[in-house]
């Protein structure tokens, strides 16, 4: 399939710019432009189309509905060729909703079976982005839309302009990948045949963004010798394995204990061997790595919804599948840990504020690599991004139902969605992308050998993450 | 049935269009690039190669009863050749876009975007009709009457050849692929992006909607009789008996392929059709028969375009990759 990539941004902010770079720069493919109407790009080798725009309104006008007629024509046409193009590239106009040309690709059969999606980019001027964004719904849109973000003209505006600028696209839309340019000197590997579209690279989102609802707040891996150790929780034990102050940042300033104050849930799951370099890179919690213990997260998460086994103080335990719940006296207990086999072991902590110790021979041991589950999303911008993720499998006729129902009644208000999806009985992913109330499924390859993690991903206003979370989980089976 | 190939040869890229003349002695065949190969219909000889269009060639119609051959292109321009010698005789510009959709009835009705001009065979400008609010996007003269339909997104425009006058306008509120009369100009139908066909009876005021297809629908074709339309839109030939009533009602042929059907083409004076999926397989029905399917020819590359020569003995395939195939088809 054609890769498509559709250019947006708000007039001057430098999409004729990259076009032009990407049109002069030798990268050994041949594409087809297709400009809006007063495009000002014109070089030969490369295929350049003036097109009109032309909306097929498809029910009863509502954009949400439409498609372009014009791309539907020319695009049709441009597979009448015997040499296949490497590519496509659609240059939007500065005030254009782009979810008719991302629908076109989803509506039409013929585009869909020739044509792929890629990624659409929005050039953003760094300069004027804000003034753009306080003024008014469209440039918020391009940002909510985009699959990459060039964050352009950097040189006019200063780094911490830039960093506060980036976590307000971020808020708007928490997948987009941002790039931050001069004048859109970007590599255009990163711009051209991205995948954008697909999730092909789940694992390099934000993983903050990602988080489901977990009913644990606090993980810590421990390297634990083989031996007989201590769970210590309370106050009464040495300082606290984890909090503010710790380095990692994650302060809980509003703390709600989940239930009963005189118990903690805990899990202790064996983790499997991890590479050293990638531990390496944890422990300096280099942003974009995927965390290696989602496997042991998604573990936790089975152990935390099923039965739980009581422990009281003194009572021993061992690290395995399965809840724990330590019962306190006021808030302090002491559990015997065996451990058979040195490692790697994960402990998922119910309530993030319980102080929590392993002592090995007598001395508390650091955990390695930590994490808080807990976090809050801000709300200033009324566009703002939820993702799932989650392992398990899905049943298709809850969730083509559940989709179907969301695109109904909120499809108006969802800019983007994508997703890959285990789906029973089926070994190939099910990879989904939708644009408000159209969407495009397909199985593309096989999983691999590794556990099936379903990511979905929704950008859009009025977005209640609770309620998105339960409705994807009752779809599991 | 007797299916034998008898000649081919090959354009320098995809073959958008096919097109014999009208006495059957030459095969116009368009490549996608732009140049026009006039092969002799006895022995594939090329006799001349037309430069056609810049940046490409889209469309071709003959002259009824003639050898003068017109072209449309991505040059937003309409050329005229002269079918005998290969010389250009006129040109006309009838737009900046592109001339997708030519008809030469009455007169050469070419759409270019959302203009449509009337010409006459030496390129002169008889008719520049109102713009329509959409791009045209298929032309059918109506046979037995000087009347154009013209199709764009919302509707068809019924043109009097003559006057350029508007006589009628059946809206349509969805985009149109495809037009096509019955041979006695009874029924007028469209295929549709939504996906389905339309069908009106412009004389009585009838019209009526055949849905359930998988795909839009780009390819009709009705037989000599006016009974059967054929239709695309998606892995079958799907056959309406449209003899009194219309197919309102009626069950259709579903006549299938195993991959999309991108070409349709009944004979001019036997019952015979032609469809083409695009996995390259190629097939003949007898809609009239119990058992309809007659031939089956498989081809290495998908097919564009099917056309039968006026006297139905051979059937012109155009490839994706550039070849040309006829085939004689002899019945029995």
């Amino acid at each position: 399939m054609i890769p498509v990539t559709v250019l947006t941004g708000f007039l001057g902010a430098g999409k004729t710019t990259l076009l032009n770079r990407i049109l002069t720069e030798q990268h050994g493919r041949k594409l087809a432009v297709i400009e809006n109407e007063f495009g000002e790009v014109g070089v030969d080798n490369q295929l350049v189309i003036s097109g009109e725009e032309e909306l097929f309104e498809m029910n009863n006008g509502c954009i949400c509905c439409s498609v372009r007629g014009d791309l539907i024509r020319i695009l049709g046409r441009l597979l009448k060729r015997k040499d296949k193009l490497d590519g496509i590239l659609i240059e939007t106009t500065g005030l254009a909703n782009p979810a008719p040309v991302a629908q076109t690709f989803f509506t039409d059969e013929e585009m869909r079976a020739a044509y792929r999606l890629d990624a659409i980019v929005t050039v953003v001027d760094a300069k004027h982005v804000l003034t753009h964004l306080d003024a008014g719904d469209e440039s918020v849109k391009q940002i909510a839309f985009a699959d990459v973000i060039l964050l352009n003209k950097t040189d006019l505006v200063k780094p911490a302009e830039l960093d506060e600028l980036e976590e307000r696209i971020r808020r708007i839309n928490a997948v987009a990948r941002i790039h931050r340019t001069r004048d859109c000197a970007v590599p255009l590997d990163r711009v051209l045949d991205v995948g954008g579209f697909n999730l092909e690279r789940a694992a390099e989102l934000d993983p903050k963004f990602l988080e489901p609802e977990y009913p644990f707040e606090w993980a810590g891996v421990y390297s634990l010798p083989a031996g007989d150790h201590e769970l210590v929780i309370g106050h009464d034990g040495a300082e606290h394995d984890h909090g503010p102050g710790e380095g990692h940042g994650h302060a809980h300033r509003h703390h709600h204990h989940r239930g009963n104050e005189n118990e903690l849930d805990v899990a202790l799951l064996p983790v499997r061997p991890v590479a050293q370099t990638h531990m390496a890179a944890l422990e300096k919690d280099e942003p974009g790595f995927p965390s290696p213990f989602a496997v042991q997260e998604a573990e936790a998460l089975t152990a935390f919804s099923g039965p739980e086994m009581k422990l009281g103080p003194g009572d021993p335990c061992r690290p395995g599948p399965g809840l724990l719940r330590l019962l306190l006296e006021r808030g302090n207990g002491r559990y015997p840990l065996r451990v058979d086999e040195a490692g790697l072991y994960a402990l998922f902590e119910g309530c993030g504020e319980e102080p929590l110790h392993v002592l090995v021979r007598g001395e508390p041991v650091k955990p390695g690599w930590q994490r808080d589950y807990h976090h809050s999303h801000s709300h200033d911008d009324a566009v703002s991004s939820v993702g799932i993720q989650q392992t398990g499998r899905l049943d298709p006729q809850k969730l083509n139902q559940w989709i179907g129902e969301l695109l109904r009644t909120q499809g108006g208000d969802l800019y983007r969605m994508k997703g890959v999806i285990n789906v029973k009985g089926k070994d190939q992913r099910l990879v989904f992308q939708g644009v408000h109330m159209l969407f495009d499924a397909r199985f593309d390859r096989d999983w691999g050998p590794g556990p099936r993690m379903n990511t979905m991903v929704f950008i859009g206003k009025n977005l209640d993450r609770a309620q998105l979370t339960e409705a994807f989980q009752a779809c599991l089976t | 049935m007797n299916l034998t190939k008898h000649w081919a040869g090959q354009l320098d890229d995809y073959a958008i269009d096919l097109a014999w003349s009208p006495d059957g002695a030459l095969l116009a065949a368009a490549s996608a690039a732009g140049p026009v190969a006039l092969f002799a219909a006895a022995d594939g000889a090329r006799r001349h190669e037309l430069p056609g269009h810049e940046n490409g060639t889209n469309a071709l119609a003959w002259a009824p009863g003639g050898r003068a051959l017109a072209s449309g292109g991505q040059d937003g321009a309409v050329r005229f050749w002269d079918g005998a010698t290969g010389q250009h005789t006129a040109t006309a510009a009838v737009g900046s876009g592109w001339v997708e959709h030519l008809a030469w009835g009455p007169a050469v009705a070419a759409a270019c975007g959302r203009r449509l001009s009337l010409l006459g065979p030496d390129g002169t400008l008889r008719q520049a009709l109102p713009e329509a609010p959409k791009t045209f996007a298929a032309l059918a003269w109506r046979p037995n009457a000087p009347q154009l339909a013209a199709a764009f997104f919302g509707g068809v425009r019924l043109i009097d050849a003559g006057t350029g006058a508007l006589r009628k306008e059946f809206p349509y509120n969805n985009g149109i692929q495809a037009l096509v009369w019955s041979p006695e100009g009874r029924w007028l139908v469209s295929g549709n992006q939504d996906p389905s066909v339309h069908l009106w009876i412009p004389d009585e005021e009838l019209e009526l909607q055949m849905s359930g297809y998988e795909t839009k629908v780009k390819h009709l074709a009705f037989d000599r009789t006016g009974r059967w339309l054929a239709t695309g839109g998606g892995r079958d030939a799907c056959v309406w008996d449209c003899s009194g009533p219309g197919p309102e009602g009626r069950a259709p042929a579903m006549f299938p392929h195993d991959a999309p059907v991108c070409a349709l083409a009944f004979q001019h004076r036997h019952g015979l059709l032609a469809t083409a999926a695009s996995d390259g397989t190629v097939m003949l029905w007898s809609p009239d028969r119990r058992q309809p399917l007659r031939a089956t020819v498989k081809m290495t590359q998908p097919p564009t375009k099917l056309a039968w020569s006026p006297d139905d003995g051979q059937l012109a395939l155009g490839s994706a990759q550039g070849a040309v195939y006829v085939l004689r088809c002899e019945n029995g």
